[in-house]
């Protein structure tokens, strides 16, 4: 019972941490088609709106063709020291979305990670500012940190795609407030 | 009517601190951030001696300390603090002043590099206040961020540290400015007030390369009320070649110390872990009460070797001084030569 327990959560660990799919250029990519009765037009007027409210991590692109929307968003990557960490650098990727009659789609694609320098202030920047792409392979001595990456980026990935897809659906779900205690002095209770 | 006054004043400031701190209660906090670095050199002139008076790496045939540099970073919603305290030769008398403001290397000193708090109003601006590392010139004390480990005239010449407040407007992604007001160069507290005023221009016309165009005027590091005005750019061409530029200017009248110099930094990445790199620098004194000016030209030629956190400098370099001013010798220790040479290797590690 132990055994099969112990298999089951490694397993599952497995599927939580796998990297995302390539295609067919062989870029990293996340990629998803939803079934929608939410009208074309209402898609992308809240996606815009999800991009202006997202306006740290993303920054809209201006495309010649209407019928995509494209933006550039990052992920900052910390290197952890126990309970202490600091930025050590951040993956930039695109997002693109398209909506048709009764259904849309969006992939996110395009990662590069740039590597963060200490600038004369003590703070993170980024040390360059050309970024390597999340497919280049890695060498021996960083490979770990590489994987870490990708799938920091497929966790990423995952966990944006459930915040889009709850707000293009209106499904934003309210924080529950606690109900307010109240005194009654009346009483000895 | 006076007390009633002071009050009210009282209360008014209580109502608004407590707004404050219920304000930042609320807002989201990042993790305490820690960094910081630790490097050591050997450095050896070809006329054993420490010819080349430039910035760090000064001790002659000698496996020697640079610094312990240790930062912390702490964010709360708008607001941001920076603490950076140095330790050693680099860390300490070379490159921040002691508590009476000098260099006395046997007197106690603060330790620190940065010490500031950041408001950011807006998404385009925001308000730093405190002790900063300068922002005039390319080169900085950390030895994690130049690429070189012995710095230039250009650095050695200009200021270390700028304590104020300014105000940065971020145009765009673009442009931004940054204005502020400054004590005199380097110093922990102003001598005559907060009298400088100092500014920079960034532009990054496209992608990969940046500019910044900066400005101070002021009381300087020699006892002048000066202007300096600096260039400073890089431009990531490719993703192996990189150059660099920076060219500066220190007015103070003609009875005055003042100089000018320009140095240009060309770099090639063989693979993301081994580098070479170019300072070539011309550096000129500017003759005081219409006397003669002399100058210096410098090559430095330096190796960035990755593992890690960890890098190997391996640097030559070669000083030509054809005035006489900067008093190198050859290797009987009084004779005057017109030229330096030296080999240093060090090790800097970035945490």
């Amino acid at each position: 019972m132990l055994m099969l327990l112990l298999g089951l959560s490694t397993l599952l660990r497995a599927q939580e941490t796998a990297q995302l799919p390539k295609d067919e250029t062989g870029k990293y990519i996340y990629y998803e088609v939803v079934n929608t009765n939410v009208a074309q037009d209402t898609l992308k007027v809240r996606l815009q709106r999800f991009i202006q409210k997202q306006k740290k991590e993303l920054k809209p692109v201006l495309v010649g063709d209407v019928k995509e929307i494209v933006a550039n968003g990052k992920i900052i990557i910390r290197k952890s020291m126990a309970m202490l960490s600091h930025p050590s650098g951040e993956i930039t990727y695109r997002i693109y979305f398209e909506a048709n009659t009764d259904k849309y789609r969006f992939w996110l694609s395009d990662f590069e990670f740039f590597p963060y320098q200490k600038d004369r202030y003590g703070n993170f920047v980024p040390s360059t500012t050309v970024g390597i792409p999340l497919e280049k392979e890695p060498k021996k001595w960083n490979a770990d940190q590489w994987d870490d990456y990708r799938l920091q980026v497929a966790k990423y990935a995952a966990e944006f795609s459930v915040h889009l897809k709850e707000y293009l659906a209106n499904k934003v779900a309210k924080t529950p407030q606690p109900s307010e205690k109240k005194v009654i002095t009346k009483t000895w209770e | 009517m006076i007390n009633k006054m002071k009050n009210n004043i009282a209360a008014l400031s209580f109502l608004l601190l407590s707004a404050a701190t219920v304000a930042v209660a609320q807002e989201k906090a990042s993790p305490l951030e820690i960094s910081g670095s630790v490097d050591t050199y050997y450095k050896y002139d070809f006329n054993k001696t420490g010819n080349i008076k430039t910035y760090f790496a000064g001790e002659q045939n000698s496996v020697s300390l640079g610094m312990i540099d240790l930062a912390l970073k702490k964010t709360t919603g708008k607001a941001s603090f920076v603490g950076e305290l140095s330790f050693g030769p680099r860390g300490q008398y070379e490159s921040i002043p002691d508590a009476a403001g000098g260099y006395d290397p046997t007197a106690n000193g603060f330790n620190i590099q940065n010490l500031y708090v950041n408001y950011a109003f807006t998404d385009k601006f925001s308000m730093t206040a405190g002790y900063m590392g300068t922002f005039i010139g390319y080169e900085v004390i950390s030895p994690a961020a130049n690429f070189n480990y012995s710095t230039s005239y250009l650095f050695g010449s200009g200021p270390f540290q700028n304590a104020g407040i300014k105000g940065t407007y971020a145009f765009s992604d673009k442009v931004s400015l940054m204005l502020g007001l400054f004590n005199e160069w380097n110093q922990y507290r102003a001598s005559r007030g907060v009298s400088s005023l100092g500014g920079q221009l960034m532009v990054s016309p496209v992608k990969g390369w940046t500019a910044y165009i900066n400005g101070l005027h002021g009381l300087d590091g020699y006892g002048n009320y000066s202007t300096v005005i600096d260039l400073t750019t890089a431009y990531q061409i490719t993703d192996k070649v990189k150059i660099g530029l920076n060219a500066a200017n220190l007015s103070a009248g003609d009875d005055k110390f003042g100089y000018s110099g320009v140095a240009l930094y060309p770099q090639y990445a063989f693979t993301p872990s081994v580098a070479l790199g170019l300072r070539a620098e011309y550096f000129n004194y500017k003759g005081m009460s219409g006397g003669p000016s002399a100058s210096v030209t410098s090559f430095t030629l330096s190796g960035n070797i990755k593992s890690g956190g960890l890098i190997f400098i391996p640097e030559v370099r070669f000083d030509n001084d054809k005035d006489f001013s900067q008093s190198f010798v050859k290797s009987d220790g009084t004779t005057l030569n017109k030229s330096a040479a030296q080999f240093s290797l060090a090790a800097v590690y970035s945490f």
